[in-house]
């Protein structure tokens, strides 16, 4: 008795718990298809603030700058972070400490003081050096850095979760050290990759503070355009292009499911 | 034939190889995390010991006036104002990790005890929120809280607060936003430990005549430890540096410790004393990180806790 | 020190001998392999009698030595000949070198000191990749991202052999292990034994000179293991392949080997055929390996006539050696006290039925002694039993420490 009284109070909570994490995202979102500019009241459905995106430049250029920070962030990470992982896979019976001691560096340090001492280390190197001016390249430099852990961490665990004697088995079966690479180790940790991928592509769009402090005048992303128009002064276009952002979580969010139930099936 | 005697070259061959290896792989990402993340982060540490320059630029000579402004010691004589700063940075951490564990334990408990086939959606359904970009996240709770919306009305007729305020910019609206932003990193270290839960020892304690309560206190509660400290150390240490949300929901009275110390950087322009702070929330981000590897290893779960 | 071929006539750094397929297949991987180089379909599978199908090769090595860290050394200067298309073990207790040995043959590990050639070419400094020699794993080691067929072409891919003979040969060796429909399967769709089989299949298909096998029954039940031991003797017999097996169970290597090397402490202790080797072990540490507990010491000797603790024997040419080895199946219990030469007085003290036969433990004075009796058609002694102990002076086996 006392059981089932249980499990329906936590069935509630629950949903209620469910409704507190996507009722900010709910409201974003139709206030996005709100006739009115008002954010207190919904006043009938209307395009508007989406077709004022498609003429919006800066709106235009700054998903431009997300998306090219996020692909080229995400693809120079995942190739010196593979090596990294691959390295500490193979040397794992030395003693790697300073190794590990660097790769969480970048993990648990506050995303402020992350962010800050870039910005002051950029600053000052472009200030003697004329180098690494704060702008797109100086971004791309700091989404590296917090990418090249996770990356590194996903695809040694993929390394230490496979049997030592495969390596072996491919050098017994003929294959020279590059085809080695290309037709034993790259297709075993595809999935790994793929996931490395995604993350590193997803914590570079869903960062804020390391981006607000290493970007240049022209180089904002659709977080920072986001940020300054929230402190302008809120406009409905906002709820437009954040409905967006929200969307297309949602179908990275479907796909991934999609894909986890096939690999079960 | 001696063993002594015997030529080292394919040995010392075979170890040069592995150490060309070795660089070849782990030094690209390694040059790059010390060039472009510790030699800044030892530069900023260097900052909080020199002057403020006229233009917000460190100078020299060293000193430790950083610090002293940080403890609230200006030209004006001592205030109280980065203290409160400190305190509430710490207030806000305690309050709303430990509102983060009330929501997230039966959460977890709850995913653990549903059918197998929907565990994995449910988890995606409290982690997808998290992968929508914190500054829209934020966005939707300042639409939420607004004066005149639903919740500030009640909030109103309740006599919570003034009429036409709104709940935000408030200490509250920090608090929520953070519980909002941490949720999903207590439920996940803690679902893990609930999935593997031993129920042999739930049902070896109820045989020996233990009350739900007793039950729950001795068999259950330990098991989901080590998970409930992972999640802590999720919570606590990020939420301590928060920018954003007190950015956003707290205004000038809910200012948090990252707000003080970029605000050095960008508006205010001190850096010394914004990197001062920087080695504060250093200092306790390491603090806490020792913190849970001692209590994970005598816990007995080692390096995983801290992961 | 270094190596001097001019010193050795067991390893000479002359071109192979006819077999040209060989030469051509371990110098250069990277050239493409032509159809010569396969076996005709019918010398596999279609022929039932036992013969050769192509010229083995031969294994020497010679003072192989090999040290891991410090202070741990692996193999001790191990010179040995493995004779072309033999069924060979290496057998020995986990820790005596009998692995390390087989991945220097593979060239998974290099040897600090000492030379190895195969088919007569020095291969010390080969690399694997370029070695026709191949291994069963003792974990399989099935590439997890390709399809068994692919795992099974894997290694005449990776030889530059055109996709169409790939798949013929592929399809030849399932054959002719009988792979059936395995071939169409994923790897995590197949049992234990059906992965052991794959792994051999995957290592035939490339026709090495050489087919290395590590423990690779090692993690079957034992009815599995009795079947693939069959399976494995009658492809060895069928390609004429020297095949080099690994393994720490006495039986498995008595049942398959036409040869055994025992290994202990990184040492070769005795190479012999099983027979040699069980009935006359050739020291301390192989008889017991081998299952003899029945060692005693030899106080004094007479020509024949030994003195040991249990009285004294008379063993048909004694060799040398300061301990008696007597097996326990060489024993027969007379009932009562019956004196005589070779003949002792015991006590029954443990019996251990096993049906087909039982297991004695005796005291003969002061001391014990193992004993089993077949079980046919007479009274075995009861525990308590006064019996008499009876030897045949020609089973009787000295040996040193």
């Amino acid at each position: 008795m006392r059981k089932r009284t249980l499990k329906r109070s936590l069935t509630g909570f629950w949903w209620f718990t469910l409704a507190f994490l996507y009722l900010p995202l709910a409201v974003v979102a139709l206030f996005s298809f709100n006739a009115s500019n008002s954010a207190a009241r919904f006043t009938g459905f209307s395009w508007r603030w989406y077709e004022r995106l498609l003429g919006n430049e800066e709106i235009l250029s700054a998903f431009a700058n997300s998306m090219v920070l996020a692909i080229v962030s995400s693809t120079v990470a995942l190739v010196v972070g593979c090596l990294i992982g691959y390295g500490m896979y193979r040397h794992r019976h030395r003693k790697l400490g300073w190794l590990i001691v660097l790769i969480y560096l970048p993990i648990v340090l506050p995303d402020i003081v992350f962010g800050i001492s870039e910005m002051a280390f950029f600053v000052q190197v472009h200030r003697l050096t004329g180098f690494l001016q704060p702008g797109l390249g100086t971004m791309i430099i700091a989404h590296v850095t917090f990418q090249i852990p996770f990356v590194a961490l996903i695809v040694y665990s993929r390394f230490v979760g496979l049997d030592p004697t495969l390596f072996e088995a491919a050098k017994d079966l003929y294959a020279t050290p590059t085809k080695r690479v290309i037709h034993f180790m790259l297709p075993t940790i595809k999935p790994a990759l793929i996931s490395a991928f995604f993350l590193s592509f997803t914590l570079s769009v869903d960062d804020f503070v390391i981006s607000f402090f290493t970007a240049g005048p022209e180089s904002a992303t659709l977080p920072i355009y986001i940020w300054g128009a929230i402190k302008k002064g809120v406009s409905p276009e906002i709820n437009a292009i954040a409905t967006l952002m929200i969307a297309a979580v949602a179908i990275v969010a479907a796909i991934s499911l999609i894909f986890s139930r096939r690999r079960q099936a | 034939m001696s063993y002594a005697g015997v030529t080292p070259s394919a040995r010392s061959r075979a170890m040069v190889r592995e150490s060309r290896h070795l660089l070849f792989t782990v030094a690209p990402g390694a040059i790059w995390i010390i060039i472009f993340l510790v030699l800044p982060s030892a530069y900023l540490m260097g900052v909080a010991f020199m002057t403020n320059g006229p233009y917000g630029l460190p100078e020299m000579p060293l000193s430790l006036g950083s610090f002293e402004r940080l403890a609230g010691f200006g030209f004006l004589g001592w205030s109280p104002g980065n203290l409160y700063t400190l305190l509430r940075s710490l207030w806000q951490t305690l309050v709303s990790t430990g509102l983060v564990v009330l929501v997230a334990y039966p959460i977890a408990y709850y995913i653990s005890t549903c059918r197998e086939k929907w565990r994995p959606i449910m988890l995606l359904l409290v982690v997808v929120p998290s992968w929508t970009n914190q500054v829209i996240r934020t966005f939707g709770w300042m639409n939420l809280l607004a004066p005149g919306t639903p919740l500030s009305s009640l909030a109103e007729g309740l006599g919570l607060i003034a009429p036409n305020m709104g709940l935000y910019p408030s200490n509250f609206a920090v608090t929520l936003g953070l519980v909002y932003n941490f949720l999903p990193f207590m439920v996940l270290p803690l679902y893990a430990a609930f999935e593997k839960l031993d129920t042999a020892q739930v049902e070896a304690a109820q045989d020996l005549y233990a009350s739900p309560v007793r039950a729950f206190w001795h068999a259950v509660f330990p098991q989901t430890l080590p998970g409930l400290l992972a999640g802590v150390v999720l919570v606590a240490i990020p939420a301590f540096g928060m920018y954003v949300i007190p950015e956003l929901l707290g205004g000038g009275k809910g200012m948090m410790l990252g707000n003080l110390v970029a605000n050095q950087f960008s508006g205010g322009a001190n850096w010394p004393l914004g990197a001062a702070g920087a080695i504060l929330m250093l200092i306790a981000t390491f603090i806490g990180l020792y913190a849970m590897r001692r209590i994970g290893k005598r816990l007995g779960g080692g390096e995983e806790v801290v992961i | 020190m270094a190596f001097d071929a001019t010193t050795s006539d067991a390893i000479t750094t002359d071109s192979p001998p006819a077999d040209s397929i060989t030469a051509d297949s371990t110098r250069t991987e990277s050239k493409p392999m032509t159809d010569t180089l396969t076996l005709e379909a019918a010398d596999i599978s279609s022929t039932e009698v036992d013969e050769p199908t192509r010229e083995a090769s031969s294994i020497q090595m010679q003072g192989l030595h090999k040290r891991f860290g410090r202070n741990t050394v692996a193999l001790d200067g191990v010179d040995l000949v493995i004779e072309a298309g033999e069924f060979f073990t290496l057998l020995g207790p986990s820790g005596c070198g009998k692995t390390t040995l087989l991945r220097i043959l593979a060239g998974l590990e290099e040897a600090d000191d000492g030379r190895l050639a195969i088919g007569g070419r020095d291969v010390t400094e080969v690399p694997p990749h370029q070695r026709s020699v191949n291994t069963v794993f003792q974990s399989y080691a099935l590439f997890p991202h390709l399809s068994v067929r692919e795992n099974l072409a894997f290694g005449l891919k990776m030889r530059g052999m055109p996709p169409e003979q790939r798949e013929a040969r592929v399809a030849r060796i399932a054959e002719f292990i009988q792979l059936g429909d395995l071939v169409e399967r994923r790897v995590d769709q197949l049992s234990g034994g059906q992965r052991q089989r794959i792994a051999l299949a995957r290592a035939l298909v490339n026709e090495p000179d050489v087919l290395l096998l590590d423990e690779p029954l090692s993690a079957l039940d034992a009815g599995l293991r009795s079947q693939l031991q069959v399976e494995l003797l009658r492809v060895q017999k069928r390609l004429g392949m020297t095949f080099v097996f690994v393994t720490h169970d006495q039986d498995e290597a008595m049942v398959m080997s036409d040869r055994i090397a025992v290994l202990n402490g990184g040492v070769i202790q005795q190479v012999g055929p099983p027979r040699e080797v069980y009935e006359h072990p050739a020291n301390a540490f192989v008889a017991r390996f081998m299952g003899h507990d029945n060692l005693y010491p030899i106080n004094a000797r007479d020509g024949d006539r030994l003195t040991t603790p249990l009285g004294v024997l008379s063993a048909e040419a004694a060799g040398e050696g300061d301990l008696l080895l007597i097996r326990p199946e060489t024993l027969d219990l007379l009932p009562g006290e019956q004196p005589g030469d070779n003949r002792l007085p015991a006590t029954v003290t443990e019996r251990l039925y096993r049906g087909s036969h039982a297991e004695y433990r005796l005291e003969v004075g002061e001391t014990t002694l193992q004993a089993t009796l077949n079980n046919r058609g007479r009274r075995l002694p009861e525990v308590g039993d006064r019996v008499t102990v009876s030897v045949a002076s020609e089973d009787l086996v000295t040996l040193s420490e």
